[in-house]
């Protein structure tokens, strides 16, 4: 077993802004849960932590934060949202 | 029918994507950028959606609707800038008689706005803009919600 897996994380709004990316790749141990991604983002992306009322996506689907995360996942960290 | 669209949004098409001659209850709805020039002006909204999950959350709003009210609903909402004035989501429901097709336009436009992974970023008339998503630096009294 690797003792790191890549994962893509796909940021909106703004921390899409915060990182200057739509998309960045991580290297995080084996089943890291998908909540945990967080700690792994750049401080600059991350800044506070997760807001109230974060959501995720695993492979677009919504997906608790517990879920463990494979090779090359895609993630996505859906703050509250506002459309409409 | 559901949807994202860079273009302009137009009545008609969500209306015309829920005929159905066995329904006699039309309802629909259009939400459009709205000025506040009594708290900031805002010029326009800006929207940006997660485009896989926000096409997946639509269709499955209209499936919802299908099955509670046995309605059609047709979903677009609009992505990229929007003036003040112009619609940035256009509801649209059918069903046998009023009430139904009232409640599913509702339902639609109210799961749309709670689930949908969708995010405005206000930009003001004094140059300011501001995301609404309960991450970026605050965007002050009156920020449309």
């Amino acid at each position: 077993m690797p003792d790191r897996i890549v994962v893509t994380v796909r940021l909106f709004a703004s921390l899409r802004e915060r990182a200057g990316a739509d998309r960045l790749r991580l290297s995080v141990p084996p089943a890291t849960p998908l909540g945990a991604v967080w700690s792994h983002l750049p401080e600059a992306v991350r800044g506070t932590g997760p807001p109230d009322g974060v959501r995720y996506a695993l492979n677009h689907a919504w997906t608790p934060p517990g879920a463990p995360l494979r090779d090359g996942d895609e993630v996505a960290l859906v703050l509250p949202v506002s459309g409409g | 029918m559901t949807g994202l669209r860079e273009t302009p949004l137009a009545l008609e098409e969500v209306l015309a994507a829920v005929a159905d001659p066995e329904h006699g209850g039309l309802a629909a709805f259009l939400g459009a950028t709205r000025r506040e020039a009594d708290v900031r002006e805002v010029v326009e909204i800006v929207y940006e959606a997660y485009p896989e999950l926000a096409a997946a959350e639509l269709s499955a709003i209209a499936g919802e609707a299908a099955s509670r009210f046995g309605a059609r609903l047709a979903i677009l909402h609009r992505v990229g800038p929007v003036p003040v004035g112009e619609p940035s989501v256009a509801v649209a429901a059918s069903a046998r008689h009023r009430d139904a097709a009232f409640a599913a336009c509702r339902y639609g436009i109210d799961e749309l706005k709670a689930r949908a992974p969708i995010w405005k970023r206000t930009v003001f008339a004094d140059g300011g803009a501001a995301w609404i998503d309960g991450a970026g630096p605050a965007p002050g009294p009156g920020a449309p919600r």
